[in-house]
């Protein structure tokens, strides 16, 4: 996955106007566990939601695979989403009205998995995030910690090529922040998928194979 | 696709009871009470048309030319026999009553008013119209000799006389020559009818025939229709058999009440659309507070890809379940309502002078009629689809990972 002169302006030509990533140019290769560092504001998370698809940068392109993101429409760009990318978010990542396992199961179910193909998985994630106890609990009823194991279960669940996280332990206290953060490492490992995380927290850093660090919307530093 | 929304649109249902329940009931609760609105004020208008009907003009009434316009026995019809025999034979007709009536001032030893005496006969009248249940004191009988009548409760009530008094009529006789007739008071009726209740003293037609010097003759001869639908092609009918006469229809007689039935469709349609409104308002707030709700849940869901179409689908899913289901208990309970109150009635006798100044008995009766339920239906569908499409413009609108990360709403 390559990103070429990625630049975003918040309200551009106003007194408002932020720049909130300037001139980035990176490359990510498949099997990455990569973090985005940097200060408050920095630009770690516009960063991430414009290679997730979620906002469209002021100008730049970002590939993967040859596919031009940034060019698809925005109906095209869900269903990117949908197909090749998994999302962990900060905290509230589940459909409240569905249990554990039918949360997992979503992105299967909205890709036509049959049904056992989707049990199988949901079985052999559960074991690795030590879930199996509260799958037939709805998100309520678990704790924070525990939401965010199921989240990153349902970002993981149908081989996405890229799991983005903004900030997946900021809720959570230091021993669930780290266990997850083992979690994340060993499913990275077993099954090769790509990692891109946006945090400041300890753990991930301590976790992460490669460190992009920010600086008023640059790359200051690629280790 | 479809069916994962209606999975979902379902669970957020069947696990949010207590939210999902509040709206079924709400859409019930305003449904059962237009149903009722409906039905009542519907009943309340049949109610005073059967009245008259029943009391006075049958659906369908002959009268001597002229007389309408000038109420005197100079219009009556001679020898109404062969109507009679017609009438009689026709299958059309169910029941028909001779009339022979004139105007003139009924009075006690303190005072006199103006009134019509209506010659009838009983068994008639009660074939006609069930005029007996309009017997409110008293018996339904003219005594042996046909000396006793029947009068009006209202016109009782202003004569101060009651059951067991006598009267003394004083009318102008067929060759000009002024009369009187004394009779005994035997029963009271109170009809609904405010012609019947204010101005009518009901006696027997033979009296009246001697008493008028006009044997054999009729100043109306009053029909009850079989089939109502064929009220109109009837009246012509008969218009063209009996060309010398006037064929009137209830509503030709009775303007008042065609009026009054469409000042009440008025006020039922006003009393519709505030109840409606009220209703519509209350499951929009409902239905737009539980996807202002679930924000943060959709914007998720958009942005791990979950197209649009899908969330519209679930929230179209959710509302109408909800809405189908009010709508099926609504009407089931509106039903109740209707049924009871058209058995029973409802007594509104606190009200009763009020209600009786518009012709209107002290008990309400609902009517049911099959277009409610329809209507009712159609009026949940409207209001329901009005109420997502405001939240669904909102969901399409939003910008999912500016929810996610707090920077609106
Ligand atoms: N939707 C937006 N509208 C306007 N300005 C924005 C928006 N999103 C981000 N910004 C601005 O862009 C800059 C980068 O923000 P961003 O959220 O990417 O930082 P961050 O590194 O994730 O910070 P934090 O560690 O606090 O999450 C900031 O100055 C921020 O105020
Ligand atoms: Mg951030």
């Amino acid at each position: 996955m390559k990103l070429t002169h990625i630049s975003k302006i918040f309200f551009p030509n106003s007194l408002k106007e932020v720049k909130a990533l300037v001139d980035i140019n990176l490359t990510f290769e498949d099997g990455e566990f990569t973090t985005l560092s940097g200060e408050s504001g920095s630009g770690k998370t516009t960063l991430l939601n414009i290679i997730g698809g979620l906002e469209r940068p002021t100008s730049g392109s970002v590939f993967i695979d040859e596919l031009e993101l940034t060019a698809l429409s925005d109906k095209q760009m869900a269903d990117y989403r949908l197909r090749h990318i998994g999302f962990v978010f900060q905290a509230y990542n589940l459909i409240s009205v569905l249990t554990v396992r039918e949360n997992i199961g979503f992105i299967m179910k909205l890709l036509r998995y049959d049904e056992a193909k989707i049990n199988k998985r949901i079985d052999e994630l559960s074991g690795i995030l030590q879930i199996e106890d509260i799958l037939d609990k709805l998100p309520g009823q678990i704790s924070g910690g525990q939401q965010q194991r199921v989240a990153v279960a349902r970002a993981v669940a149908s081989r996405p090529k890229l799991i983005l996280a903004d900030e997946p332990t900021a809720n959570l206290d230091s021993k669930n922040g780290e266990r997850l953060m083992k979690m994340l490492r060993s499913l990275n490992e077993k099954e090769h998928v790509t990692v891109i995380f946006a945090s400041h927290d300890r753990y991930v850093l301590e976790q992460s194979k490669r460190i992009i660090v920010l600086e008023d919307g640059a790359v200051i530093e690629d280790r | 696709m479809y069916k994962i929304a209606f999975d979902l649109a379902w669970k957020s249902l069947i696990r949010r009871k207590t939210r999902t329940l509040m709206v079924i009931m709400m859409i019930a609760l305003s449904l059962s009470g237009l149903l009722f609105l409906q039905g009542l004020y519907d009943g309340m208008v049949s109610h005073m048309i059967n009245t008259s009907i029943r009391s006075d003009s049958g659906e369908i009434s002959l009268y001597a030319k002229q007389y309408r316009l000038e109420k005197t026995i100079d219009y009556h019809i001679d020898d109404p026999r062969a109507i009679k025999a017609y009438l009689h034979q026709s299958k059309e007709i169910d029941a028909y009553a001779i009339r022979l009536s004139g105007e003139g001032l009924v009075a006690t030893a303190h005072k006199s008013l103006g009134a019509t005496l209506k010659g009838v006969r009983l068994e008639d009248e009660r074939r006609f119209g069930d005029f007996d249940t309009f017997l409110f004191q008293g018996k339904f009988d003219f005594g042996p000799k046909k000396q006793e009548a029947l009068i009006g409760f209202k016109l009782a009530e202003k004569l101060k006389v009651t059951t067991g008094n006598r009267l003394v009529f004083t009318a102008q006789d067929a060759s000009g020559e002024i009369n009187a007739i004394s009779f005994r008071i035997s029963g009271i009726i109170k009809s609904g009818n405010l012609a019947v209740d204010e101005g009518s003293v009901f006696v027997s037609i033979e009296t009246m025939e001697q008493f008028l010097a006009l044997p054999n003759s009729a100043t109306q001869i009053a029909l009850r229709i079989k089939d109502k639908s064929q009220v109109n092609s009837i009246q012509s009918m008969l218009q063209k058999k009996f060309s010398t006469l006037d064929v009137l229809r209830w509503d030709e007689l009775y303007p008042l009440l065609i009026e009054m039935r469409d000042m009440m469709d008025i006020f039922n349609w006003l009393s519709y659309a505030i109840v409606f409104a009220v209703a519509a308002l209350g499951i929009f707030g409902v239905i737009l507070m539980s996807i202002l709700e679930r924000m943060r849940e959709f914007s998720i869901m958009m942005a791990i890809g979950t197209p649009y179409k899908n969330i519209r689908y679930q929230v179209i899913s959710e509302a109408f379940i909800m809405a189908i289901a009010g709508y099926i208990i609504g009407a089931i309970l509106g039903l109740g309502f209707l049924v009871y109150t058209a058995s029973s009635g409802i007594d509104l006798r606190y009200y009763q002078a009020g209600l009786e100044s518009f012709g209107l008995n002290a008990i309400l009766y609902a009517d049911i009629r099959y277009h409610y339920f329809f209507q009712a239906f159609a009026s949940v569908f409207f209001a329901t689809s009005l109420s997502i499409l405001w939240p669904l413009h909102v969901l399409k609108k939003i910008k999912p990972i500016e929810i996610i990360q707090g920077k609106m709403l």
